[in-house]
């Protein structure tokens, strides 16, 4: 129970954080609805070729927007010298992780409340139940798998640099899965089999980050 | 019985030396202050003293347990300042108090306590940036005495208080263990019993017993 109340108070903590400086949302949004308008011009779309080329830019989009708000989950703390203070307390290391990837992630999720009516109005797709589900599921992943390796550089002068480097390798799983569940729900088909392996995916990386992040946080 | 007993602690940052065996041990109830010019490795000590850092080489037991390896049961019973007070700038100075409540496992009750004792109670709903740089500083040691710690070790906690703060600090390590580093030799000589005087990461004076000024 304290550990998940720990985790709570840290998502929230940062979630109000962001709702009174605005510092990432916004931004961010602008980035993905940009994205979007950039690979409208770029691509000759047409109601042909839409379903194959929209879920390309939808993941190209979110892994972006991903690494920029995951990256600043730890620089920030970093930055204000907060994250010193908060594992000097008697929290598990693992609760505060919990907490930092679930606001990390919310964050990214009121991004693709922007992004995914954006693509249906840019690309004449259909957005259904399984396209969002699939969407947030590769989401909830991506978020553990990114705040891992962004609590990792945090204290390096190169993280811009190696927090792609390092998280990229490790989404391709959740982008080739989530691609596959987004273009088969756009298509019409069944997305039951993707789906059901983005969560056994989810479950494996959640288990091994929280194992994980003990001995990234702790000096 | 001491409370605190560091042994040939040294502290390696590629080449450079930053502490060089340094023994040091501090009894139950006691007020130690750390001494020295900057760079003398006074806030190296003090990380290391606080498990904020882990020393290259060298033994540290505070209570009894050995903080190399009871890292986070320690936590619960040291505070820590740290140079920067490390705050959340958009939340308040009751939402900060309160969010590390739950970190540590104590009522919420106790923020109001708190702000009393730095000397914050009315400024408790401005937002952290909004404090000047003295109160960021009080709420800084505020927090590190929201869990009534055994141990306080504190880095140049004096460095942006006004001149109520030595009372301030007075108010906080009464009762408790405490090491403050500083370069005020007056608030050292007011606060403490005993200094322990480093440069260039040794001891100065007597090499492994702490100097006595009173």
């Amino acid at each position: 129970m304290r550990t998940i109340s720990i985790a709570l108070a840290v998502a929230r903590k940062d979630l109000t954080s962001e709702w009174r400086t605005r510092e990432l949302v916004p931004a961010l949004a602008q980035f993905v609805v940009l994205a979007l308008v950039i690979a409208n011009f770029g691509f000759q779309i047409d109601s042909h070729n839409a379903v194959a080329i929209a879920p390309g830019v939808l993941w190209m989009a979110l892994v972006f927007a991903g690494l920029v708000a995951f990256g600043r989950a730890f620089a920030a703390e970093r930055e204000q010298a907060s994250l010193e203070a908060m594992l000097l307390t008697a929290a598990p290391p693992a609760a505060i992780f919990a907490g930092k990837a679930l606001a990390a992630a919310l964050l990214l999720a009121i991004c693709e409340a922007v992004l995914l009516p954006a693509l249906a109005l840019f690309f004449g797709v259909r957005l259904s139940f399984d396209v969002v589900s699939a969407v947030l599921l590769a989401t909830v992943g991506m978020a553990v798998l990114g705040c891992l390796f962004a609590a990792m550089v945090a204290r390096v002068r190169a993280r811009e640099l190696l927090l792609p480097v390092l998280t990229l390798p490790l989404w391709i799983p959740f982008v080739v899965v989530g691609g596959q569940a987004v273009q088969a729900a756009m298509g019409g088909s069944v997305t039951g089999q993707a789906t059901g392996l983005l969560l056994d995916l989810d479950i494996l990386f959640v288990v091994l980050t929280s194992l994980a992040a003990r001995f990234v946080l702790d000096d | 019985m001491s409370t605190l007993v560091g042994t040939a602690l040294t502290q390696r940052f590629g080449s450079e030396l930053a502490l060089d065996a340094v023994d040091v041990a501090i009894d139950g109830g006691e007020h130690l202050a750390v001494l020295g010019e900057n760079g003398a490795g006074k806030t190296t000590l003090l990380r290391i003293l606080a498990t904020a850092a882990r020393p290259t080489s060298g033994s540290l037991e505070i209570f009894g347990l050995d903080a190399m390896v009871e890292r986070r049961r320690l936590r619960a019973r040291i505070g820590f300042v740290a140079h920067a007070p490390g705050l959340y700038p958009a939340l308040s100075a009751a939402e900060n108090l309160g969010f590390f409540c739950t970190l540590q496992g104590v009522a919420r009750s106790r923020v109001a306590e708190v702000l009393d004792l730095i000397g914050l109670a009315d400024a408790g709903r401005r937002p952290a940036a909004k404090l000047s740089r003295g109160a960021q500083q009080r709420l800084a040691i505020g927090r590190a005495v929201l869990h009534d710690p055994r141990l306080l070790v504190l880095d140049e906690p004096d460095a942006s208080l006004d001149s109520d703060g030595a009372d301030l600090l007075a108010r906080v390590m009464r009762g408790r263990t405490a090491i403050i580093a500083t370069h005020d030799h007056a608030l050292a000589n007011r606060l403490c019993q005993r200094t322990l005087l480093l440069r260039r990461g040794r001891v100065v004076g007597v090499p492994t017993r702490l100097r006595v000024v009173h």
